[in-house]
C-alpha cells in the first residue's frame, strides 16, 4: 500500500544536485527528507555522522548492519547517495555540510525564527477550530474526486479553474470533444490511492507544472516541506514566507490543504492534508482514516456487501470501477465482485493490489475486526484474476549490454542483486535487465574510475 | 562501452511470443531487442497497444466461455 506513496517521491530522487544542495538549506526540508524519505537503515546511519566532526570510515557504518543485510545495506548507502545526503573520500563517508548543519538545527532547536513557520502573535476574531478545518479539508478534496468522477452533485461544487488545469496536466483526466472533460485510466488509478498519496501526487504534478511557469521549485518545496511540521488548529503569519509562497496558498486553498478565511486575510491555517504530508512512511495510513473518520458522512464500507449509513455517490462511483452494483437503497449498497467486474478493471490499468488496498483501507469497523481484515480467500482470487489475463509479464526498466569484459559483467549482476533491482539475466549473452538504473550506472562509473 | 538501453521488459510462453512477433513484423515498431524464446524487450510506450492487441487475438478463440459463464451468474 506504501509503494504508490514511495513512487511519487521517485519524482523527487530525480531532481539534481545543485537543487537538493539548496533545498537543504532549510532546517525544515532536511528534517522532513530525513524523516519520511529515507529507510531506517540510512536514517541510522545519519545520526552515526551527525554530530561526528570528521568523517566516518565506511566500516564503522557497515559494523551497524548484520553481513546477510547485504541488500539493505546497498540500499541504506543508494539512497544516500542518491539524495546527496553524503560526501564520499577514501573509505569514507561524511554527510553534506548543509544537511549536517540543518538537521541539528533542527533536532535540536536552533535556527532562525519561523523556520518551522511562524505561529501569529494576534488573536484570530474568526477562529476556526479542528473539527472546522476536517470538514473544509475533506470538502474540498472530496469536490476534486467527484469532478474526476463525474459526478457534481448540488452540494459539491466544480472546483477552480486551477484544479482543472492540474488534472489535465496530470492527466488524470483529458479533454474529450464529446463529453467535456473525462477521467482517464491514470486518474482510475489515482482513485484507489489512499488520501495521502493523492495529495502527494497533485503537490508532485503541481511542482511539475510551476516549474514550467518559470517559479522556482526549492522555494516550493521548502513550503510543502514546511507545511509537514507545522501543527493542527494553529494560524499562522503569511510574513515570513517568499511571494512565490504566498502565491502558492491560493492554490493549496483549492485543494483544501490551507484554509484562510479570505485570500486577503494574513493568516493562514494547516489543514490535517498538510500536516500529514511529512509523517513517516509508517503512520501514513492514520492522516487519511482520521480524516475520514471526521467527514461529517463518516462512510463506512464493507466488503462484498457495502455498508454506509451516508449515500457518498463517490464511495459507489469508485466502487463501480471493480464490482457490479446489484441494489441500492438509501443506507446500503450491495454489489458483487465478479471474474468480468475485476477484468475490466484492469483493463482500465487498475491492479489488483490497488483494488484489495482500497477494501482494506475502507473496510467496515465489524470486518476491521478479522485479522487478516479480507478473506484471503477472496484477496487470492482477486490476484489469480489479474494473473490470469496477464498472458505476458512486463517490467519497466534498463536493458545493460556489451560489457567490455566478463569480470566487469560478474561485478555489475552481483550488485544489481544485492541492491535488489535484478530482473534478468543471460550469462552467455552477457546481458541484464534491471528495474532501475541510477545506482548502477554509478557503481559502473565508480568501478572504472578505481580500475584506470 | 557498457550500453543501457531503456525499455519494458516482457516475459511470456513462446506461443505467446510467436503472436508478438507476428504482431510486430507488421508494423515493425514494437521490439526493440529480441531476447530469447521467452523473453523480449519493447518500447514502454507500446504495453498498452501491445496488450490490447493481443487479448483480441485471443478473445477470438474464447468468446464461447465467457458467455456462458455471464449465464450463469444470472442464475443466483
Amino acid at each position: 500500500m506504501n509503494s504508490q506513496a514511495m513512487k511519487s517521491f521517485e519524482h523527487l530522487e530525480g531532481l539534481s544536485e545543485a537543487i537538493f544542495k539548496r533545498l537543504y538549506q532549510q532546517p525544515a526540508t532536511a528534517l522532513a527528507v530525513f524523516r519520511r524519505m529515507l529507510p531506517n537503515l540510512a536514517k541510522t546511519f545519519v545520526m552515526a555522522m551527525l554530530f561526528n566532526p570528521d568523517p566516518v570510515p565506511v566500516s564503522s557504518l557497515e559494523a551497524f548492519v548484520r553481513p546477510d543485510q547485504n541488500r539493505l545495506k546497498e540500499e541504506a548507502f543508494g539512497k544516500l547517495r542518491q539524495l546527496y545526503i553524503v560526501t564520499e573520500r577514501q573509505g569514507t563517508f561524511a554527510l553534506d555540510a548543509t544537511f549536517k548543519v540543518e538537521l541539528r538545527k533542527a533536532l535540536t532547536g536552533g535556527g532562525s525564527p519561523g523556520s518551522f513557520g511562524l505561529p501569529c502573535d494576534t488573536e484570530d476574531k474568526n477562529r476556526v477550530d479542528i473539527s472546522f478545518l476536517d470538514r473544509y479539508a475533506a470538502e474540498q478534496w472530496e469536490s476534486i474526486l467527484h469532478f474526476m468522477v463525474g459526478n457534481e452533485t448540488q452540494s459539491s461544487q466544480r472546483p477552480s479553474e486551477g484544479v482543472v488545469r492540474l488534472l489535465l496536466h496530470g492527466k488524470l483526466m483529458e479533454q474529450n470533444r464529446a463529453s467535456g472533460t473525462v477521467i482517464t485510466q491514470l486518474g482510475f488509478s489515482f482513485l484507489l490511492q489512499e488520501v495521502n498519496s493523492q495529495v502527494w501526487t497533485l503537490l508532485l504534478l503541481y511542482l511539475d507544472m510551476a516549474e514550467q511557469l518559470r517559479m522556482d521549485p526549492v522555494d516550493i518545496l521548502h513550503f510543502l516541506f514546511l507545511l509537514g511540521s507545522l501543527e493542527l488548529g494553529q494560524d499562522y503569519d503569511m510574513k515570513s514566507l517568499t511571494p512565490t509562497q504566498k502565491g502558492m496558498l491560493e492554490d493549496l486553498r483549492d485543494y483544501g490543504i490551507v484554509y484562510q478565511r479570505k485570500s486577503s486575510s494574513r493568516r493562514f491555517y494547516p489543514t490535517r492534508l498538510a500536516t500529514g504530508l511529512t509523517s513517516e512512511i509508517r503512520s501514513l495510513r492514520s492522516p487519511a482514516a482520521t480524516l475520514a473518520n471526521a467527514t461529517p458522512g463518516n462512510d463506512e464500507n464493507g466488503f462484498l456487501i457495502i455498508e454506509t449509513n451516508y449515500h457518498s455517490p463517490l464511495q459507489i462511483a469508485v466502487l463501480n470501477l471493480f464490482a457490479r452494483l446489484i441494489s441500492r437503497f438509501p443506507n446500503l449498497v450491495t454489489a458483487r465482485i465478479t471474474r468480468e467486474s475485476i477484468r475490466q478493471a484492469i483493463g482500465k490499468g487498475i491492479t489488483a493490489e490497488q483494488i484489495i488496498d482500497y477494501m482494506t483501507a475502507n473496510a467496515h469497523p465489524q470486518l476491521r475486526k478479522n485479522s487478516p481484515v479480507l478473506p484471503p480467500t477472496v484477496v487470492d482470487q482477486i490476484r489469480l484474476w489479474q494473473i490470469e489475463g496477464e498472458r505476458m509479464k512486463v517490467t519497466s526498466g534498463y536493458l545493460f549490454k556489451e560489457f567490455a569484459t566478463n569480470a566487469e559483467f560478474n561485478a555489475v549482476c552481483k550488485y544489481a542483486d544485492d541492491i535488489g533491482v535484478l530482473v534478468w539475466i543471460d550469462k552467455n549473452k552477457g546481458m541484464l535487465f534491471v528495474s532501475k538504473h541510477e545506482q548502477i550506472a554509478d557503481y559502473i562509473r565508480k568501478r572504472a574510475q578505481s580500475n584506470r | 562501452m557498457v550500453r543501457a538501453i531503456k525499455g519494458v521488459l516482457v516475459e511470456c510462453d513462446p506461443s505467446i511470443k510467436a503472436i508478438i512477433l507476428d504482431i510486430d513484423s507488421k508494423t515493425h515498431d514494437i521490439i526493440v531487442e529480441n531476447l530469447d524464446e521467452s523473453h523480449l524487450i519493447i518500447k514502454d510506450n507500446k504495453v498498452a497497444e501491445l496488450k490490447r492487441i493481443l487479448e483480441e487475438r485471443l478473445n477470438e478463440h474464447t468468446k464461447v466461455d465467457s458467455l456462458e459463464e455471464e449465464e450463469e451468474e444470472e442464475d443466483d
